[in-house]
């Protein structure tokens, strides 16, 4: 298990648990991006937002918040 | 139903889901846009008339869901809520058509009639995606549509989904998502608290399901409904819940996707960044293609705005000539003077103003629409957000060094209100094309080879200057709630929709264009009482007289009475400063509007200048005039971008002030130099 901001671009990984209070858990369900969904890492640049494509949806997610997310990586 | 007898259609979706595409394709030019009673959000409508019936369309504000998180949010919902649609149109982006059903999901719930729009059939189409409308209508129980909002020629299809919700009064079957609730505990044990409460439209499984997503509004408003045991049980159950809302959005996403798993033929593969994006989004030319990008813009915005200002300024050439034509047939010359210098003056600059918002428009709307703006904003997200800005405000930024006002008709792509304001209030402080135009002159003439320390000194300032603005506007305009990190969709590059974009234009144009006006006008007639005289002397003008009154005020910033009236008239337009000086120093010639705009110093200006400012006090000047207001029109147009007359006044007064404070700084420093 990773969290989000661990993992570099081209991996892949399910959605673990998502932490953070409910206004961020709300954001972030309501975009798409929830326990148990698919994710695959696009970019993660330093300094940068992590842009991430999950159901059919390219989305780039602020980094420091990022840490929130846990992902079970997937073997390649 | 409105008091002018209008259906309502209240336009529900999230961002890119093409709402603005659908409204503009319905109502064209007969739009309004105004802010929600009390809230900083804008707030848009328009009217349209089919087969006889008027409607009137509610362009709700972009969300993701109908939480509680923003104003935004909060209005969308209280609006659907209310009643006061008379259908809902909810929109979903048919090539990402799970993610984008979460608001179908979230909405059921609510008990008013509604239909959903499955738009951009022709990228899924392109995707291979087939969705099985047939049967997301008998599982939904409203009418469902295939549609592409741009495809103005079948709209048919809309009109009829339209009118068979509104004569069935269709609203969502939500059973199903109600017996997946059922299975998660939390929720039944809310749901049983809650009996048969409702509230208007909202079912107890919807006011349920917020509820457990630990929703203020939502939670206050049953607690003022329970009452006993009740009460005591429901407060319970929730103390407990934390994070109820990731339970709720599984079960959201599990009921859309037994919705469309029987519907959708589904073949999509992973997107990947394409070369632009490789190259807009790269670690170290990101941001030098950004701005390569925004200034390209810049330029191509100068082409549709070349014609606007061709007509304005051959407008101002009539003014003279009309001026004589008319006090030669015996005019009395105060009125010939308000036709000619105040009206057609004003007329003159609008027009050219407008070219130029009609192109930023344009060209800044369409890189919006096909998608770069999204990418401009992750590239800049980091730096912009220590101001509390969203990454989209670097471009009014850059557009500002050119002309504060094409600055000020760029924020238009900033979706937030507050942060819009805020931008807008920071690119004041950018020193713009006309200061850019007087400065360096100035300075030469002053302080000779020390002129690039003076800029530099002067490009400091202006960062000081939006780093202090951002704290003292920033509390006020941008919420802490607001000020969360980013969550933004990269949308894939679209086709651009110019029918619908060119509308959008051409409607903002004409309200600017009237807005303007208004304020142009006013303000110009202002200055033109002020500095009327009836001999054509201008030593006998109110102006003047004030400017000598409040001199000994205004030494202490280091501006004698011939300056600060300069400093007053830079309000206006910053080039006019040195022909009020030249005026003043000459003390020949008259004081016009025209005059104080075009600029028009006398030949020679420097010695005039040299004879009569010390250097402590040229600095000072320098210094007041950079960091003023930047001209009238750039305050048209904060008011036609903010909607507000109170923080268009906040804004100018704040700047007025500054300038003066700026100059009394930069004056005793010169003194202690000189």
């Amino acid at each position: 298990m990773k969290r989000l901001t661990e993992m570099k671009a081209g991996e892949e990984g399910v959605i673990i648990s998502i932490n953070g209070d409910n206004r961020y858990v709300g954001r972030i369900t309501s975009i798409g991006i929830t326990p148990g969904c698919r994710i695959r890492i696009v970019k993660n640049d330093k300094n940068r937002p992590v842009i991430v494509f999950t159901r059919d949806t390219m989305i780039a997610l602020n980094s420091k918040e990022s840490m929130n997310i846990e992902v079970e990586e997937a073997k390649r | 139903m409105t008091d002018k007898n209008e259906t309502v259609i209240a336009l529900l979706g999230q961002p890119n889901s093409g709402k603005s595409t659908l409204f503009n394709a319905l109502t064209g030019l007969r739009q309004h846009v105004g802010n929600w009673p009390g809230k900083t959000v804008e707030k848009k409508e328009g009217t349209f008339t089919h087969n006889g019936v008027d409607y009137l369309v509610a362009d709700l504000p972009g969300t993701y869901s109908l939480s509680a998180n923003s104003d935004e949010e909060m209005i969308t919902r209280d609006y659907i809520a209310s009643g006061k649609a008379d259908v809902v149109c909810i929109l979903a982006d048919s090539s990402q058509l799970e993610r984008s059903l979460y608001m179908l999901a979230d909405f059921a719930g609510i008990e008013v009639p509604c239909f959903l729009i499955l738009n951009m059939c022709d990228v899924s189409k392109d995707q291979g995606k087939e969705i099985d409308v047939k049967s997301m209508q008998d599982k939904l129980g409203i009418p469902v549509i295939l549609f592409s909002a741009p495809d103005v020629k079948n709209y048919d299809v809309f009109y009829k989904a339209l009118e068979t919700a509104l004569e069935n009064k269709t609203t969502l079957d939500a059973t199903d998502l109600e017996r997946r609730y059922a299975e998660l505990y939390e929720y039944s044990a809310i749901r049983n608290t809650l009996g048969d409460l409702k509230d208007g439209y909202r079912t107890s499984a919807w006011l349920s399901a917020k509820a457990m997503e630990g929703d203020a509004p939502v939670i206050a408003n049953i607690k003022g409904k329970l009452g006993g045991s009740n009460l005591s049980e429901f407060e319970n159950v929730i103390k407990n819940i934390e994070r109820g809302v990731l339970k709720t959005g599984e079960t959201k996403f599990a009921w859309i996707d037994d919705l469309i798993s029987g519907s959708v033929t589904k073949e999509t593969k992973a997107r990947e960044l394409g070369k632009f994006d490789r190259l807009i989004t790269h670690r170290f030319w990101g941001k030098a293609v950004v701005v390569i990008t925004i200034l390209l813009g810049l330029l191509a915005s100068f082409i549709p705005a070349l014609p606007f200002m061709g007509i304005g300024q051959g407008i101002a050439s009539c003014a003279n000539p009309l001026n004589d034509a008319l006090t030669g047939v015996g005019c009395p010359g105060f009125i010939a003077a308000i036709l000619t210098d105040v009206i057609i003056r004003s007329l003159s600059f609008v027009i050219q103003m407008i070219g130029f918002v009609f192109g930023v428009t344009l060209v800044f709307g369409l890189l919006e629409e096909i998608g770069v703006m999204a990418r401009i904003s992750y590239v800049f997200d980091n730096t912009m957000g220590r101001l509390g800005l969203q990454g989209k405000s670097v471009m009014p930024f850059l557009i500002s060094f050119g002309c504060t006002m094409g600055g000020a008709a760029g924020t238009r792509v900033i979706d937030n209100w507050g942060q819009k304001v805020l931008t807008i209030a920071l690119s004041w402080a950018i020193p713009c094309g006309a200061a850019w135009a007087v400065i360096p002159m100035l300075s030469t003439i002053f302080f000779g080879a020390w002129t690039p320390v003076i800029i530099t000194a002067i490009l400091i300032v202006m960062i000081i200057h939006m780093w202090i603005t951002a704290k003292v506007f920033g509390k006020a305009l941008v919420k802490p709630s607001d000020r969360c990190g980013m969550i933004m969709e990269l949308p894939p590059y679209h086709k651009p929709k110019w029918g619908s974009l060119l509308r959008y234009v051409l409607g903002r144009t004409k309200e600017t264009f009237i807005r303007s006006s208004k304020v142009v006008l006013l303000v110009a007639f202002v200055f033109w009482l002020l500095s009327y005289s009836k001999t054509g002397d201008a030593s006998s003008t109110a102006l003047f007289k004030f400017g000598q009154t409040i001199e000994p005020f205004t030494l202490f910033f280091g501006m004698k009475w011939q300056t600060f009236v300069a400093f007053i008239a830079s309000s206006l337009g910053k080039e006019g400063s040195l022909g009020v000086l030249s005026t003043i120093y000459t003390g020949a010639g008259s004081l016009s509007v025209g005059a104080l705009v075009d600029g028009g110093a006398a030949e020679n200006i420097n010695e005039l200048l040299l004879a009569n400012i010390t250097k402590p006090e040229a600095l000072a000047f320098i210094f007041a005039i950079t960091f003023n207001m930047p001209c009238i029109v750039a305050l048209a147009a904060t008011y036609q971008e903010t909607h507000s007359v109170k923080w268009t006044s906040i804004i100018g007064t704040y700047y007025t002030l500054t300038a003066l404070v700026l100059a009394g700084i930069a004056y005793h420093i010169g003194l202690l130099i000189w």
